[in-house]
């Protein structure tokens, strides 16, 4: 177990403090000092697991707008099309599917990077990351995808996941 | 005027897409399917309902805390499905249910398990 | 205005239809997608019956329901993982 670093811990609490103002929504002084201190409390004991890399890589622009940029442009589209195709395949009778699992490699390095990619691809419809393996310093996903057109490895990793992992390699180098 | 139509087309394509996934959780015909049908609840016909109500708090109720909590419940729906779907297949597939017909490219079982 | 309640109660009806396969489901899995995916219609029906009725309380309700539906789904996603070591270990 890693030890608490004391810029983890900032970021912890600036993130619990604001939760808390988002859900009591209102500033009067006694309400402000109770979520201060209840913050402090959970981002002293969580921090050592909520942070793991640098904790304030945010601050760079660059960074933080294609982070946005990603998000708000490019992840929507992907969102949209896939739920149209799963709609359509509910629609007509569920019967046009080929469902299978395959093993696509993931050239991402951080950790964040990658747990970003696999909520990523889970949350399109059509397909979800059941398991994440290594092998020889290369990191593979395995992914059930509802139609089977490509064979496993480079191809298939192209047709799920080009897009999504071509915007947050810009994020997360 | 306006504001209260694209509220209403809003709804309808949430409310279409949360049809279309009723309808493939009831029908498709093996597990792993009917968790691909049930994320399309969970994004296009959840988030198609919670931009329409929160152009609604905004434009129609004037109310910012109305609008902070419908975009919180929508964050924390689209923030938590995808870990907890991930942890229901991968459990799924560890305690050893397979579909009925056996699927054509089966990676994670050649390799892992079994 | 009414639209918002009649959009509330088909989406109600969707999650109270989602129950057959609640009942039904041959697995445990297969049961807890489906009470997964009520779990996110009933949150969206609340969020419309709040701005209908225009009380706040609802909307935290839907908070609530949230975060502890997906409690439940990492409850049992771990508890299916544990299942597997459990036959093979007698």
């Amino acid at each position: 177990m890693q030890k608490t670093k004391f810029p983890a811990v900032v970021v912890t609490f600036i993130l619990c403090f604001a939760f808390w103002l988002l859900l009591t929504w209102s500033f009067a002084v006694q309400e402000l000092i109770a979520g201060a201190v209840v913050s402090l409390a959970v981002a002293l004991f969580t921090a050592r697991f909520f942070i793991h890399e640098k904790a304030f890589w945010l601050c760079n622009p660059v960074k933080l707008f294609s982070g946005l940029f990603f998000w708000v442009c490019v992840f929507p589209v992907e969102l949209v099309k896939a739920n149209v195709d799963m709609a359509r395949r509910c629609f007509s009778g569920c019967r046009n599917i080929n469902p299978g699992i395959v093993k696509v490699p993931v050239d991402l390095k951080s950790d964040y990077g990658q747990a970003a990619l696999a909520n990523a691809i889970t949350l399109t419809p059509g397909t979800i990351t059941m398991e994440v393996a290594e092998e020889e310093g290369q990191t593979y996903y395995y992914i059930h995808w509802i139609d089977v057109t490509k064979p496993s490895g480079k191809e298939a990793g192209d047709a799920i996941k080009g897009t999504l992992e071509k915007g947050l390699r810009r994020v997360w180098e | 005027m306006a504001i209260r139509i694209i509220v209403d087309l809003l709804l309808v394509i949430g409310a279409v897409f949360a049809l279309a996934g009723t309808i493939g959780v009831l029908k498709m015909p093996d597990t792993y399917s009917r968790m691909q049908a049930s994320t399309c609840i969970a994004t296009l016909g959840m988030l198609g309902v919670a931009l329409g109500a929160l152009l609604y708090a905004i434009f129609v109720m004037h109310s910012a805390g109305t609008a902070v909590k419908v975009a919180l419940v929508a964050g924390l729906i689209l923030a938590t499905n995808p870990v907890g779907s991930h942890a229901i297949a991968k459990g799924a597939y560890k305690s050893g249910i397979r579909p009925e017909k056996k699927m054509e490219v089966d990676d994670l079982g050649r390799d892992l398990y079994d | 205005m009414s639209e918002l309640v009649i959009f509330a109660v088909f989406l109600a009806l969707l999650a109270a239809l989602l129950m057959v396969r609640v009942a039904k489901g041959p697995t445990a899995a297969d049961r807890m997608v489906a009470g997964d995916a009520a779990d996110t219609l009933i949150c969206c029906a609340m969020i419309l019956f709040s701005l209908f009725s225009g009380r706040g309380i609802y909307l935290d309700i839907s908070i609530v329901c949230a975060a502890f539906g997906f409690i439940d789904t990492m409850l049992v996603g771990r508890y299916l993982e544990k299942e597997r070591g459990k036959k093979d270990g007698n």
